[in-house]
């Protein structure tokens, strides 16, 4: 076996991955983050996120009249809205990030680079992540300006935080996951926003009996939903709702460790739509 | 001898039913230029894929500068790859698509500076490398791609088509880029390209493939002589039509003579052996007067259509 001295690592930059092959994923997390939040893609997110709360907190703060709704329920609104912004906007990222590449002809070029699969999908999968925060940081003064007694905009915060990390966590792999395997990009987007819906559309519903539960409690939309909604509105303490929140883990773990187990067997082709 | 910087010994791909690559092997050299060769769904590809270890072979092995393909994430580091047909992030500038790429063979931000910079001059794209992909040439989109693939001095060079779609001049550049690197760098090249003038230009040798079966391997010469000329075209003045015809037919090395499409003066020669002077000696010693030679056969693309034609047939 050939033993590397550093003068070799220097002289050669092909050898120089051996010595440094674990960052892969961070050039490729950072390429990914330039690319959303340097292009017009991610500030104009912001920029129409910030528009939609900017209405509503408009309405329930300033026109008695109009304001319909308790501010709490308001706060609740604001909070599942952003919530479920990041949520579809993530998934559509990763639904994006190899069936476009597919698309685009640019994915065998990276594929032949000596960056593990895995670590393609992690770079990518962290970039598409990063819009959660910055949505959740733009809520953060509409929240504030609508608090109405103690304790509401740190629930609010603090179950959004929670309840849409898990979220996002679950649905960017289900992108991820579904993007692996689609061979074309318009099939990708239109599977994960498909599932993206399905999920979501129970939330607006009005569930009862023990199929209503089944869906609350085993649907992590739903689960996360009633999470929230009664911790800000009806003010339960944590402890109380926890069962709500294991939908939603069991979503994030099993989806993003079903969409890395792929994501070391990406091809360049992919199983469906070709 | 050096060891050979890629030994393939007898890879073979199936996709279903249809067989891509059948009993590939090959042995190649530092600074060697390989040609690969053949028409439309000859298998060049899913050849240039599987060494490049974007497929895996169904059998058979292959190794580069030593290291076998069970080991593709040490062969990546060891090859560049310019893809059959390679996208671009057209909002990228070339020297950030180059420099990404660097840091993604592990080299740090400086050194990928650097060396997106030496490699985007060396390329010609110098003056342009601020400027976004999107504004590119396809030429220059081409020599940006060249440049990509060696960002790792690679050990191994795969080209897939490069000039595809190319200007003369364009075409021209890309080949110069090509013997620079087999010889200034001393990478081994492996051309796939249906363009034989440009094999002939570069490829010290070239292997023919056909309905994914190797027909033919060896140095552009030998394949060209395969292709051996078994004709020769005279014409003489009308006057003398009918004795160079007699001259030719009972002059040794020609194996007959006739006249081509009932021409006076126009006549098709065919050769015994390898003496492609024998025709014009004859007519020459018979005093007749020649006023057009010329041998069909013995070009790189007779021999390509031969070999295909025959292997298609």
């Amino acid at each position: 076996m050939t033993t590397l001295t550093p003068e070799d690592v220097r002289r050669e930059p092909a050898l120089q991955l051996a010595a440094g092959a674990g960052g892969g994923w961070l050039v490729i997390a950072g390429q990914e983050l330039r690319d959303i939040w340097l292009s017009a893609r991610g500030p104009a997110i912001v920029i129409g996120t910030s528009l939609l709360l900017s209405l509503l907190t408009y309405l329930a703060a300033s026109n008695e009249e109009l304001n319909i709704i308790d501010q709490r329920d308001t706060v609740n609104l604001l909070a599942q809205i952003t919530m479920a912004l990041a949520v579809g906007v993530s998934l559509l990222f990763t639904a994006d990030c190899v069936s476009g590449e597919r698309e685009r002809e640019t994915l065998e070029s990276l594929l032949v680079t000596p960056v593990p699969r895995g670590q393609v999908a992690l770079g990518k999968y962290l970039a598409a992540v990063s819009m959660w925060p910055v949505l959740l940081i733009v809520a953060i003064p509409y929240i504030w300006v609508l608090r109405e007694g103690e304790g509401v905009f740190a629930d609010a915060m603090l179950g959004a935080l929670v309840v849409g990390t898990l979220l996002v966590i679950g649905f960017v792999s289900l992108g991820l996951l579904v993007s692996i395997f689609s061979g074309s990009n318009r099939l990708s987007l239109a599977v994960a926003f498909f599932i993206f819906v399905l999920l979501l559309a129970p939330t607006q519903l009005p569930l009862g009996g023990w199929f209503g539960d089944l869906i609350t409690q085993t649907n992590p939309m739903t689960a996360g939903s009633t999470f929230l909604h009664r911790a800000i509105v009806k003010e339960h303490g944590w402890g109380e709702d926890l069962d709500l929140l294991i939908a939603p883990a069991v979503w994030a773990i099993a989806m993003t460790g079903v969409a890395f187990i792929a994501a070391g067997r990406l091809r360049l082709q992919g199983s469906f739509g070709r | 001898m050096a060891q050979a910087s890629l030994a393939v010994d007898g890879i073979s791909k199936a996709f279903g039913e249809t067989r891509a690559v059948r009993g590939l092997s090959l042995d190649a050299a530092p600074g060697e230029v390989i040609g690969l060769l053949g028409p439309n769904g000859a298998g060049k590809t899913t050849a240039i894929r599987i060494l490049t270890t974007i497929y895996a072979p169904d059998s058979g092995s292959f190794a580069v500068d030593g290291i076998p393909y069970t080991r593709p994430s040490a062969i990546r580091q060891r090859i560049g790859v310019l893809p059959e047909s390679a996208g671009y992030p057209l909002h990228q500038s070339g020297e950030e698509f180059v420099q990404y790429f660097a840091r993604l063979f592990g080299q740090s931000r400086k050194s990928a500076r650097e060396t997106a910079k030496t490699l985007l001059a060396e390329v010609g794209l110098a003056e342009r490398a601020a400027s976004p992909i999107s504004m590119y040439s396809r030429g220059m989109r081409q020599r940006l791609g060249v440049a990509r693939a060696l960002v790792n001095r690679p050990r191994v060079l795969f080209l897939d088509e490069p000039t595809l779609g190319l200007d003369p001049a364009g075409q021209r550049q890309i080949l110069a880029l090509i013997s620079e690197a087999a010889t200034e760098r001393g990478a081994t090249v492996i051309l796939s390209t249906h363009f034989l003038d440009e094999v002939e230009e570069v490829c010290s040798r070239v292997i023919i493939l056909n309905r994914g079966e190797v027909i033919a391997e060896g140095p552009v010469a030998d394949i060209k002589r395969r292709a051996a000329p078994r004709t020769a075209r005279v014409r003489v003045p009308e006057e003398n039509h009918e004795s160079a015809l007699s001259a030719l037919k009972r002059a040794p090395g020609v194996g007959d003579a006739q006249a081509v499409n009932g021409g006076r003066g126009l006549i098709s020669a065919t050769l015994d052996g390898s003496d492609t002077n024998a025709p014009i000696r004859a007519l020459l010693e018979a005093g007749i007067p020649i006023l057009f030679f010329e041998l069909e056969g013995g070009k790189l693309s007779d021999a390509f259509l031969a070999l295909t034609g025959e292997a298609g047939a």
